[in-house]
């Protein structure tokens, strides 16, 4: 069970976490957002679909990458959060097909 | 465009000394850096924490503060929030800075890139859950987010602060479990006289351990066979210790068994390196002053070799001072002058680092997967049985076991699966480390969007020396 030991009163904000609407202090990592929304799982492996989540949380396994804003592949540790911001869980395997994204 | 006289990437121990020698000395200087604010992982946040009160944290967590606001007073240009994604040997320097990329140039580069920690591939090291010690640390310090009820496993120093970290910020823990092999006591013993002379230190760690001892959470030693329970997502860990099988229901496990150079900097520049057999890592070659193979190109702190903080600071002043000399700002004898103190000190803290070296030297039961069904290579999933069936198809080396498994293809690009395979090779051919060598890496080191990519021109990074002129 995640939780914050943040007492300041550093500014909010507000973004959705795979439809869930959640409030998280300004300047916060994607990451830890999701964590203490109990949203851990942040991608399913490419070929056997298995959950995965956040291993190092500082950017070397690439284990947290999930789609911010409709782009893929963003490493939620890296990320901070921001007002507005659409966070999903990326559900990218191997029998996904592309979609075409226009001209 | 104006070539800067140094620029250094990586904003930790190492660079920021680094960078405040090099403007003393009248250099031109440009610090790349991933974080927002400069620290690297070891101070990262020190400057803005978002803990309440960072006296849990030690007080050389809050010595860091220091440094970087000595760091933040100097006159040069920081590129927070940058990504060096290519790094080449003619001085060219390419970087991501929110989705453009910018490109400078430098007659020296000092690359300071840390280090990570060393995985740990047991049986269930991929299901959510399980993460590292560093992790642990990443998040009390970047976003004061905590895990309660954590089950601690591994072995070294990172492992027993971040409990005792946690344990007086009043987080419970579930249980430490320690893997350091009982032989490793013996080993280390005969160390333990010269280590005697850094007293200071060698108090600090049993200060440590004793506080987490007299806290009375439980403890298991010697521990081995190692596997994380759960299906979809971690449930618990399973263990033997004291000659039981033992199991310990938690959501979080964080790992630990030592860091290791991050090391997709140094090999994707193709300088030399070598295999560190005391750390069980591979270190790029430098001399003295952390000059590499290319004479232009030097490297310093963890990402050069696993010295420690204190280590890191003295080892990117003798860089700096070392590339003043090389830009023609300080004589050799001045060089050598000014850096015999930090060589000395340097020399001084060997012992101690010796000592730790050995007492905490990793399992390789631990270092490298026992279990066929264990995956060694996160991205692309492949397990110890995929890895070993394609050496039986003729994958001698990590190259051709990545051309044919697709093993360190990944996004991670190898970063956590490269010293397994050459661990594993090393075994299976029987062959020292170094004959089965490491993967080729390649630019981009970084994920770019195609979008970055087909846009990509490269925009002059604006540097505070041409704003001035």
């Amino acid at each position: 069970m995640f939780r914050s030991l943040r007492s300041d009163g550093a500014p909010k904000v507000t973004l959705t976490i795979n439809g869930q609407e959640v409030t998280a202090a300004a300047g916060q990592s994607v990451w830890s957002a999701m964590a203490l929304t109990g949203q851990s799982v942040t991608r399913r492996a490419a070929l056997s679909g298995e959950n995965r989540s956040a291993y190092c949380a500082m950017g070397v396994c690439f284990e947290c990458m999930v789609i911010i804003d409709g782009l893929p592949n963003q490493q939620a540790c890296l990320h901070r959060v921001a007002e507005g911001m659409t966070v999903t869980t990326q559900n990218i395997t191997q029998d996904c097909e592309a979609e075409n994204a226009g001209p | 465009m104006q070539a800067l006289d140094c620029a250094i990437i990586g904003a930790g121990p190492a660079g920021m000394t680094a960078a405040i020698e090099l403007s003393k000395g009248g250099a031109k200087v440009a610090v790349l850096d991933r974080g927002t604010r400069a620290g690297g992982q070891i101070y990262r946040a020190a400057a803005a924490s978002p803990l309440p009160n960072t006296s849990a944290l030690g007080p050389d967590y809050q010595a860091g503060a220091e440094l970087i606001a000595a760091f933040e007073r100097t006159d040069l240009t920081h590129f927070a929030s940058s990504d060096a994604w290519h790094l080449g040997d003619d001085g060219r320097v390419l970087f991501s800075h929110l989705g453009e990329t910018h490109e400078l140039h430098c007659r020296e580069m000092l690359l300071c890139p840390g280090a990570m920690e060393r995985p740990m591939p047991i049986p269930g090291w991929t299901l959510p859950g399980v993460m590292t010690a560093g992790a642990a640390q990443v998040m009390l310090k970047s976003d004061a987010t905590v895990a309660e009820g954590a089950v601690f496993a591994g072995s070294g120093p990172l492992l027993y602060l971040i409990v005792a970290q946690y344990l007086r910020l009043g987080v419970p823990v579930t249980a430490l479990v320690d893997t350091t092999p009982r032989q490793n006591y013996l080993n280390a013993a005969p160390l333990l006289p010269r280590a005697l002379r850094q007293a200071g230190q060698l108090k600090k760690g049993i200060a440590l351990l004793r506080e987490i001892r007299s806290a009375g959470i439980p403890q298991y030693r010697f521990a081995e066979n190692l596997e994380v329970l759960g299906q979809n997502k971690a449930k618990g860990l399973r263990f033997t210790s004291g000659g039981q099988i033992r199991e310990i229901a938690a959501e979080t496990i964080f790992l630990h068994h030592g860091v290791q150079p991050n090391l997709n900097m140094t090999r994707a520049m193709d300088l030399a390196h070598r295999w560190n057999p005391q750390q069980l890592c591979w270190q790029v070659e430098t001399d003295a002053f952390g000059q590499t193979s290319i004479q232009h190109i030097s490297a310093a702190g963890d990402g050069a070799g696993i010295i420690g903080a204190d280590g890191a600071r003295i080892a990117g002043r003798l860089a700096a001072l070392n590339i003043l000399h090389r830009l023609g700002r300080l004589s050799e004898a001045d060089r050598n002058r000014q850096a015999t103190p930090g060589i000395a000190k340097l020399a001084a803290m060997a012992p101690f680092r010796a000592f730790i070296d050995r007492l905490y030297h990793p399992a390789n039961a631990l270092r490298l997967p026992q279990n066929p069904d264990t995956l060694v290579c996160r991205c692309e999933e492949q397990t110890l049985a995929d890895l070993r069936e394609g050496f039986n198809q003729g994958a001698r080396d990590p190259n051709a076991l990545k051309s044919l498994t697709r093993c360190g293809m990944g996004p991670c690009q190898g970063r956590q699966c490269g010293h397994m395979v050459t661990g594993l090779l090393s075994q299976w051919r029987a062959e020292p480390t170094e004959a089965v060598g490491y993967y080729r890496l390649r630019s981009p080191q970084r994920l770019l969007t195609l979008d970055e990519l087909s846009r990509f021109q490269a925009v002059p990074a604006p540097t505070h020396a041409e704003a001035a002129e």
